[in-house]
């Protein structure tokens, strides 16, 4: 058993993750993003969409991804050629999952973007911070990691006193 | 100043207190008038501002529940004391959570509803700490009662599984709620590692069945910050029906001001509206039943000739006091899944280790295995790796299955030291913000040191943790208690033992501000058993009897 009080180094992704850089860079007054619907089915949304599909191996929603995309287009002048530069890297191996070209995406600016993309599609806001833009609730992607056996909470599984089932094995994680 | 509203009774909150004194009142005849601070929302609007919450701040309680710029309750701490509520001082912070809405704070609280044990309302004659109460168990047991039923509370029909382990006068309305694998797994655990036994939590939660017109339970994991279904009980749920018996209430309604008459007596209190305009309310009694924090703030704040020092505050015990349940919170990473997040969010806890000899010495704990799904703590630490792919969705999975958080909730003493005074800073409508100075005290401090983490380490051994972060300092438990205290003799307390002021026959201040003790279980079930001793009394009195 280990004891781990001591607060542990900082990297940048962290930082990135928790919400201080992303505070400073993505901090967006807007409360509801409904200037996002003007964004639907404009080619950057497209292009956002197929970075995401590139970014998560999983089925996203469009509607979540126009609110996602619509935030990074306010927080980056060149949303479309990052975009463009990041899956140029995929195409260029082929890649159909992340696994197979994310480590070939440069640290700096375009890794932040990765990664701020794939955080936003599974938590569902811009940023750990209280003050974060949310995306999504339900459709976050770290509940469809557990839904076998996990709650949404206040959305429930089971019926009155429904819960008492046997727990599901740690693995396999459920195709969503 | 208009004249807005008058009845036999005037009731300023509308908690659990209020609304349970207000419906003992109704039924006997009485006529009743409520003011609340805040507004009157309903249930969806509520759920749609916990959904619509980032993930990083869902597991705050109070976060969908905006305040009114009236009516401002604690939000989470920003550091500065011009935008904080609750202005702290002392050692250690009383940083506690309610809420100013309709309804009160059982809006969010877990619905835990543990009893006092004989010895915990003898904590001086029998370990020569604290004070005693000022009546014993027996007195309070058929108040406990009328507690469970008027709640909805469900627990063990078996005797072994019962607190306080002595016997029941009558049954639970309602069987207790199942355990889910991972609280069974626990329960085991410190059973067969500890020889501690894990109890069905007493909750106001309905357990398989509709009760009060409420649904059954259904496992939404999300008591705090809010039932979607009302299977828990809040009294929010109750307004509606008091209104049909003839309740007025008012919100959006900030009572600032009690004012006294002849014979110390109150005649009336006086509220401000949105607009800043003032509005008198006149009855024949009074219940200022508002928590342990906005109870002492409004009788300071009605100082006046006869009472110079505010109201009820003879014994200059109003504000002092302040009490809670300290909390240790340790967060373990398991080598097994756990699966936390089905069922409600506390559904269990270990009460044994609240009681011993040893109170002579050090505060007791209770332990708990909090069942709150882990996804929303869980999901930025697995990003924070940087995994992607496959790989992140198993961290996720892994950290969400296999981490669990134990706590310690501690009891502490009553010490005049901690303090409730009025700040110089305002609030929106310029009205003082309440300033608590607050001290856990070595007696709960050594429980820590010697007690009750020496247990949660053992329990975290015990379930195979390879990993466990501890806290550095206690947490506050949202149990505010003492500040109006109870006791036999007017020279040091602020209430008898119907939570009638000693310095006004006509005022009535039920709650967690009378209580003498914490123990170590949480308060609202007490503050209700109270409530219905003082509507009783109250009856009576009203009815001249």
């Amino acid at each position: 058993m280990q004891n781990s009080n001591k607060t542990p180094g900082v990297s940048r992704r962290q930082l990135l993750i928790g919400g201080a850089s992303l505070l400073g860079s993505f901090t967006f007054a807007g409360p509801t993003l409904a200037w996002a619907k003007d964004f639907e089915d404009t080619p950057l949304h497209q292009r956002f969409m197929r970075l995401s599909q590139l970014l998560v191996n999983h089925r996203l929603n469009e509607g979540v991804g126009l609110r996602i995309a619509a935030f990074a287009a306010q927080k980056h002048a060149d949303l479309s050629g990052m975009i463009g530069q990041i899956v140029e890297i995929a195409e260029q191996r082929d890649a159909t999952e992340v696994e197979q070209f994310f480590d070939a995406i440069p640290e700096g600016e375009l890794r932040d973007l990765a990664y701020w993309v794939i955080a936003a599609w599974y938590s569902g806001a811009s940023s750990a911070a209280a003050d974060a833009e949310p995306f999504t609730y339900e459709h976050a992607l770290t509940y469809q990691t557990t839904l076998d056996i996990v709650p949404i909470p206040s959305f429930g599984l089971s019926g009155p006193n429904g819960w008492s089932r046997p727990p599901a094995p740690l693995m396999p994680v459920p195709r969503f | 100043m208009t004249q807005t509203a008058s009845a036999e009774v005037v009731i300023v909150g509308t908690g659990v207190v209020g609304v349970v004194v207000a419906e003992q009142l109704l039924d006997a005849g009485i006529s009743v008038v409520m003011l609340e601070a805040g507004p009157r929302v309903t249930r969806a609007e509520i759920v749609e501002n916990f959904r619509n919450l980032p993930l990083g701040i869902k597991g705050s309680a109070s976060s969908s529940y905006p305040p009114k710029p009236w009516a401002p309750h604690p939000m989470p701490r920003t550091g500065n004391p011009d935008e904080d509520y609750l202005q702290l001082d002392g050692p250690d912070a009383y940083a506690q959570t309610y809420i100013r809405y309709a309804g009160g704070s059982t809006w969010h609280w877990a619905g835990t509803c543990w009893r006092l044990t004989p010895d915990d309302m003898r904590l001086n004659s029998r370990y020569g700490v604290g004070r005693d109460w000022a009546f014993d168990y027996e007195t309070l047991d058929p108040y406990y009662n009328l507690a469970e039923y008027k709640l909805g509370i469900c627990g063990p029909a078996d005797p072994a599984l019962q607190w306080p382990p002595r016997p029941r006068s009558k049954p639970y309305p309602m069987p207790h709620l199942p355990f889910s694998p991972g609280e069974e797994k626990f329960t085991r655990v410190v059973k067969d590692a500890l020889g501690y036994t894990n109890l069905p939590v007493a909750q106001a939660r309905n357990s398989g069945t509709p009760y009060d017109e409420r649904p059954a339970c259904c496992g939404n994991n999300n008591c705090v910050p809010v039932c979607p279904i009302g299977a828990k009980y809040d009294a929010a749920t109750s307004l509606k029906r008091l209104e049909e018996k003839g309740a007025t209430i008012l919100s959006n309604a900030v009572v600032h001001r009690i004012e006294t008459g002849e014979g110390n007596r109150i005649e009336a209190v006086h509220y401000y509206d949105p607009e800043r305009q003032s509005h008198r309310v006149t009855g024949k009694h009074f219940v200022i039943a508002c928590n342990a924090i906005e109870t002492p703030k409004l009788l300071l704040m009605s100082a006046d000739s006869r009472n110079p020092n505010g109201l009820a505050n003879s014994s200059d015990q109003v504000g002092r006091n302040m009490m809670d349940h300290p909390q240790m919170g340790l967060t373990l990473t398991l080598d097994e899944p756990y699966w936390l997040g089905q069922g409600p969010v506390v559904n269990s806890g270990i009460m044994e280790t609240s009681q011993g000899d040893f109170r002579a010495e050090h505060a007791g704990a209770y332990f708990r295995m909090n069942n709150f799904a882990r996804n929303r703590y869980e999901t930025f630490n697995a990003l924070k790796t940087g995994k992607v792919g496959r790989a992140l969705d198993e961290e996720i999975r892994r950290r969400t299955a296999c981490t669990v958080n134990v706590v310690a909730a501690h009891e502490i003493l009553p010490d005049p030291n901690n303090r409730l005074t009025l700040s110089s800073r305002k609030d929106w409508l310029g009205l003082p913000k309440p300033h608590v100075y607050y001290d856990v005290g070595d007696y709960t401090r050594r429980s820590a040191d010697v007690y009750s983490m020496p247990i949660a380490r053992r329990i975290a051994e015990a379930m195979g943790a390879i990993d466990v972060k501890e806290p550095t300092q206690f947490a506050q438990s949202k149990h505010l208690m003492g500040s109006t205290i109870m006791g036999n003799d007017p020279a040091n307390s602020v209430v008898d033992t119907d939570c009638r002021a000693y310095d006004h026959d006509n005022l009535f201040l039920p709650g967690g501000g009378a209580m003498a003790s914490t123990a170590c279980g949480n308060s609202t079930i007490t503050m209700v058993a109270l409530a219905f001793k003082a509507a009783e009394a109250l009856v009576s009195q009203a009815k001249g009897a």
